[in-house]
């Protein structure tokens, strides 16, 4: 007989399973209307107008469904229905309601949730806007829609296979093995969840991977309008809404993926914003292959040539975007990412595979079917028009694309690799070094073209005017960059050349937004994009170049082309530097001091904060110019013993980032203090007591005093408090403390203990011995952490200029977004032309 | 023959001596005895924990010395240095990938990936990285 279990709330999970089913339905009803509704196109008008009709209410059945599940699983969320394995296994009672969004998105089902639900709504956009390729957007739209939903659906086909995963299911169902399962009243005993994953509670768990998402989901417009291109066999009216969508999606994805940058650069110990981890090149290739189709495309827009690659660039985009899942997902890089990403095993890993297998199957077949169709244009173009700049800028854009896909996928081509050669291949030694001295080549040249082409037109070449204009600009340029190089110290030659590159894009950006296009506010898209463009470059060649550790002075050993023994490389690694409390050490220009440490506590989370003072001061004078305070902090976790995960601290300068991390410390004061307390006799007002880092003076005996630990307890209690001023050679200021002694009927009772976390003194009035009226002498038993068993080991960077990348990415992004605007607004006057 | 096919064909000359030159930067996974051919050169090793044997990491003397010995995948034992902190939780590691060079008897590596098993998750993957 079946156990019955106590305490379940049952009713959302099933009314979540009940949208789960209805949204797999209703996608392919809509995909299969939207069909039939192309295949009735021409032979039966008013049929075909009817399965229009229900293509568009599976959609929108499907897509409230989807809304519908979204619902389901945060209410499960949120009210911490713990015998939900997913609200268990993601979710804690301590945990801020901020987050409760956050691990939404923490486990597989819910982030291919998030996924599913922006193509919901971007689905919804083109079923309003796609006029006459409604019926074949929505069908491949609708078709990728059935696929997702197939991903959470989580049912058994026979005893072996499980298609999908549902994030609905029980905790007694996914562990039933363990016996506490076995009881009805389990739930008594499942009193919290294991809680969101430390490193990632943070507020950019929050809000960067919905748009990371969107920036996913988007390319899925671009694929779905030239397969309807394709499909419908015309090859006009696509042209417009794919270049506003590819805008969009380019500054979505953009946004995205320096957001993860962002994220990564502030709270974890990566040591910078990019790391060519396979993660995140997974994400960077997409947007690669994106920029390059759209520039192909505003070529065929302009010339009527390079459809061909166009289509090749954007279906590519989003099958990127799904093999991107493969390697992310199913655990296939396994040993060589940082993301602590786990594999969801062989059903996940064949699950992708069918559905890339569909989407490249109807990709080829659309190409291949159309290839004779396709309009080709036999003439050549002409060396200095923007057309076929534009496309050798793309090409490369491509080549860059399968230089870092390639690198990235090793994992995945390493069994083959192995079988051919014997060789187990590994990732290089140095992928930062690997893909740093190949890129930079490619950042040249596209940084040069981007800002060439500006000058260029369509179709016609003017060479005087032309060569004018890139005269003036590459002379401005060369001057910026022998003044920044000389400045930055910038040494190596091809750094040299990719710092006149990014200069010379800059300068032609606004050269030619300014004095070309008259600063027309709807033309100015592509100037500050590619505006965008080049102080990025410039931005990441300044902040890596000359980024350094101060904990250990040496310069950046991946940013470079020189080769060095890994011995030379190994000593530079040694970048740890290692503080004991209150005393400082000299890092570049400044003192640090590590001066104390609190503990935070939410629920059953510990945070450590480590206190570090910076000074600088002036050489000769000694005077501090200077003075500020990082909190590095570090998770301890209390699971496991002593685990550490720590958050850097920045400070941050307008032209510069000081970024310190804890790499290690003493996490455990009770066990490893080792100092006891020493007696101090005291008499006269003024008596001092020496401390490891200042001194104490004695200022008399008080009755009166604010200690609120202090309630008397009957009328015959007396408490005497001395005076005490410490002096801290760290911290400053001297502050007073009154530990207090405490009598009831002249007999001692207790004393309270009164302390000075910066230093870690602890002093306690031990004894007050009256001799006559005029002497009267205190003890006193003062304790102080011996320094040496209180330390911290840090690691500081500084990364200069980092301000510029990221006012590049903005102008960047906005960019898109004038771009978009004015396109769209055109596509809005033709359509009321055409109305009139 | 057209211009556009010059530029295309020179593109495919370069991309292909770029690929072949970044096939020689991929490295290889070898096990100590295989590494010690090659003194100096820096390779992966895949290993386990010698949890029997002694390691040492004391902030108060070199903050960037951490020392412990592995058992590669064909058996043998060997020393590692790691010139940065000790990573966290090495202790519950069931798999370390070791990025380094053999020096003498010394595997100095500078860079650390354990493999840990935990109760909650399947596997989890973390780092310690010098680098």
């Amino acid at each position: 007989m079946d156990t019955q279990f106590v305490g379940e709330h049952l009713r959302p999970g099933q009314l979540g399973h009940f949208f789960v089913i209805t949204s797999f339905v209703g996608a392919l009803f809509s995909a299969f209307s939207y069909l039939w509704a192309v295949r009735t196109e021409k032979s039966a008008p008013d049929s075909s107008r009817t399965w229009l009709l229900f293509g568009r209410s599976g959609f929108v059945a499907h897509s409230a469904s989807v809304i519908s599940i979204f619902i389901a699983l945060f209410y499960v969320i949120e009210n911490h229905l713990f015998e939900y394995h997913y609200a268990w296994e993601h979710s804690s009672l301590s945990l801020p309601g901020k987050y409760l969004l956050a691990c939404f998105w923490e486990g597989q089902e819910g982030s291919f949730m998030l996924w599913t639900f922006w193509h919901c709504l971007l689905g919804l956009v083109v079923m309003r806007t796609a006029k006459g390729l409604e019926t074949r957007t929505m069908a491949i739209i609708a078709l990728v829609q059935v696929c997702l939903a197939t991903m959470i659906l989580g049912i058994y086909l026979g005893p072996d296979i499980k298609i999908g995963s549902t994030p609905f299911s029980l905790l007694r169902n996914t562990m039933g093995n363990a016996p506490i399962f076995a009881m009805p009243n389990y739930l008594d005993f499942v009193t919290d969840g294991n809680g969101l994953n430390v490193s990632l509670r943070n507020y950019w768990m929050v809000i960067h991977p919905p748009i990371l998402f969107l920036g996913f989901a988007s390319t899925l417009i671009p694929f779905a309008y030239c397969i309807a291109a394709l499909w419908k066999g015309d090859f006009e009216s696509f042209v417009k809404p794919t270049i506003s969508w590819s805008l969009f999606n380019g500054a979505i994805l953009g946004t995205g993926i320096m957001m993860g940058g962002a994220w990564a650069y502030e709270s974890l110990n990566f040591g910078g914003y990019w790391a060519w981890d396979p993660v995140e090149n997974a994400s960077l290739v997409p947007w690669i292959t994106l920029i390059a189709g759209l520039h192909t495309l505003l070529v065929y827009k302009s010339t009527g040539r390079a459809l061909t690659v166009t289509m090749f660039m954007l279906l590519l985009t989003h099958l990127l975007v799904w093999y991107s899942t493969f390697l992310t997902r199913t655990g296939i890089l396994g040993k060589t990412s940082v993301h602590a990403f786990t594999g969801d095993g062989k059903a996940l890993t064949y699950h992708l595979l069918i559905v890339i297998a569909i989407l490249v199957g109807i990709s080829v077949a659309a190409l291949v079917v159309r290839w004779r169709k396709l309009p080709r244009i036999k003439t050549e173009e002409g060396i200095l028009t923007r057309e076929f700049w534009m496309f050798i800028g793309s090409v490369i854009l491509f080549l860059a694309s399968v230089q870092i896909i390639l690198t990235t996928s090793i994992p995945v081509w390493e069994p083959l690799a192995k079988w051919i050669t014997g060789k187990e291949f590994a990732p290089p030694v140095d992928p930062i070094t690997h893909y740093n001295n190949i890129q930079v080549w490619v950042a040249i040249i596209v940084g040069l073209l981007a800002a060439t082409v500006l000058f260029m037109k369509y179709k016609t070449a003017n060479a005087a005017a032309l060569g004018k204009r890139l005269g003036i600009t590459a002379i401005i340029a060369l001057a910026m960059t022998i003044g920044i190089a000389k400045g930055q110290h910038i040494s190596t030659w091809q750094y040299q050349i990719m710092l006149f590159s990014a200069s010379y894009g800059a300068i032609a950006s606004i050269y030619f937004g300014i004095l070309v296009q008259k600063a027309r506010f709807k033309l100015l898209g592509p100037s500050v994009s590619h505006l965008g463009f080049a102080l990025v470059m410039l931005g990441v060649l300044l902040s890596a170049y000359n980024k350094h550790a101060i904990s250990f002075n040496t310069t950046g050993e991946n940013f470079n082309f020189e080769k060095r023994t890994a011995a030379e490389k190994a000593k530079e690694n040694m970048e740890n530097v290692l503080l004991f409390h209150g005393v400082p050490v000299p890092m570049d220009d400044y003192w640090a001091t590590y001066v104390g440490d609190s503990l935070s506590m939410t629920g059953k989370d510990k945070i450590m904060y480590y206190k570090v003072n910076f000074e600088r001061k002036d050489f000769k004078t000694n005077e501090v110019l200077e003075r500020f305070t990082l909190y590095p902090d570090a998770f301890i976790n209390t699971k496991g013993q002593g685990v550490l995960t720590v958050n850097p601290s920045t400070k941050h300068y307008w032209n510069k980032d000081i970024f310190t991390y804890i790499n290690g410390g003493t996490l455990d004061k009770a066990k490893s203090d080792t100092s006891t307390y020493l007696s101090h006799l005291l008499g006269k007002i003024g008596d001092t007591v020496f401390l490891k880092n200042g001194f104490m003076v004695y200022q008399g005996l008080s009755k009166e005093f604010k200690d609120t630990k202090y309630k008397p307890v009957s009328d015959s209690d007396l408490a005497i408090s001395a005076k005490l001023m410490v002096y801290d050679s760290i911290t400053g200021p001297a502050k007073e403390i009154n530990p207090v002694y405490v009598l009831r009927n002249r007999q001692y009772v207790s004393n309270i203990e009164d302390t000075v976390s910066t230093l870690d003194l602890y002093v306690r009035l031990e004894n007050i011995i009256v001799k006559s009226q005029d002497s009267v002498l205190i003890e006193l038993k003062v304790r102080q952490t011996d320094p040496k068993d209180d330390f911290i080991v840090l690691k500081a960077l500084v990364f200069p200029y980092i301000n510029v990348l990221w006012i590049g990415v903005i102008v960047m992004v906005l960019g898109f977004f004038i771009s978009m605007g004015a396109r769209m607004s055109d596509v809005a006057k033709t359509d009321s032309k055409a109305l009139r | 023959m057209k211009k556009t096919s010059i530029i295309l064909l020179l593109l495919i000359v370069v991309s292909l001596s770029v690929i072949v030159s970044v096939f020689a930067d991929f490295s290889t996974y070898e096990t100590f005895t295989s590494a010690s051919k090659n003194p100096g050169k820096k390779y992966y090793v895949i290993g386990y924990l010698q949890k029997d044997k002694e390691m040492e990491y004391n902030p108060q003397k070199d903050a960037n010395h951490f020392y412990f010995y592995a058992k590669d995948k064909a058996g043998n034992i060997s020393k590692v240095v790691f010139n940065g902190e000790k990573p966290r939780d090495i202790e519950k590691s069931e798999q370390i990938v070791m990025m380094g060079y053999l020096d003498g008897d010394t595997f100095r590596c500078s860079r650390i990936q354990m493999k840990c098993p935990s109760k909650y998750k399947k596997d989890m993957v973390a780092e310690g990285s010098a680098s």
